[in-house]
């Protein structure tokens, strides 16, 4: 799996490539809470290319949804294929992640929305 | 088929694909092999944090057998035993990290059993039925398949 991160317009976008697993996540949870601490800029995980996610990768999801409502900013996913979504919305978790189609839908439309506040 | 791994994260795709190649190969879909896959996975994760405290130098087995009218994993690893209740389905309405990989193999899966009388570490065995069997009514349902 290999990550990376880059800014776009006022957001920071981490790009997730390949499969994340248990032994995987690690990194994923690294960069997320590396950028968060930071602070300010919304984040946006880039799923496009996400192959396969199992649940230490979504647990690492749910912590950096978590770490936004304390640092009231803004986090979403985009590009979500179609099995990430499915094991997403299995979970239940498709109602409190902010999805986006694609990154463009992502920029216009993260700074709309709440910082989440509803876990 | 047996496999075994040391308990070293990195493997995991290997058992996935190992599952994905042979769930396909006995006429499920590509997306059931995905979700049997992911169930074995989060099996194997579970032993890797739960049996081994995430040691990577112990060691985890998989047999896979397949009969006409469905495929079983027996997952074998030699840590202590795993209390049931570490293992047991969270709630999906909690949002909160981690307690999903038990909940996804209960989706993925028909059948999930422990070996309470296995003598040493833990024994979870799974299984998957096929939904469509036209082309195996020949076979015995006992008999494995080669």
């Amino acid at each position: 799996m290999k990550v990376q991160v880059r800014n776009a317009n006022n957001a920071t976008i981490i790009d997730c490539t390949g499969e994340v697993d248990l032994y995987s996540s690690p990194n994923l949870r690294e960069a997320l809470l590396k950028e968060m601490r930071l602070g300010g800029a919304d984040i946006l995980v880039n799923m496009s290319g996400v192959s396969y996610i199992d649940s230490s990768g979504i647990a690492t999801l749910v912590e950096g949804l978590q770490f936004s409502q304390r640092t009231q900013t803004r986090f979403g996913l985009f590009g979500l294929r179609n099995n990430a979504r499915s094991v997403l919305e299995l979970a239940r978790l498709n109602r409190v992640f902010p999805i986006f189609e694609n990154e463009q839908e992502a920029l216009e439309k993260i700074a709309t929305t709440q910082p989440f506040g509803g876990l | 088929m047996r496999i075994v791994l040391s308990s070293d994260p990195r493997l995991l795709n290997i058992l996935r694909a190992v599952v994905r190649y042979r769930a396909q190969e006995i006429g499920f879909t590509t997306e059931e092999a995905d979700c049997m896959a992911m169930a074995i996975d989060e099996a194997a994760s579970n032993v890797i944090r739960h049996a081994y405290g995430n040691r990577r130098d112990a060691s985890l087995a998989l047999e896979i057998a397949a009969f006409p009218d469905r495929i079983e994993f027996v997952l074998e690893d030699s840590g202590p035993k795993v209390p049931p209740e570490v293992l047991q389905p969270r709630s999906v309405d909690e949002v909160r990290p981690g307690g999903l990989g038990t909940f996804f193999i209960k989706c993925f899966m028909d059948v999930t059993s422990f070996d309470e009388d296995f003598p040493a570490g833990n024994r979870l065995k799974l299984v998957k039925y096929l939904s469509g069997k036209a082309a195996l009514q020949d076979e015995s349902p006992g008999q494995e398949r080669q």
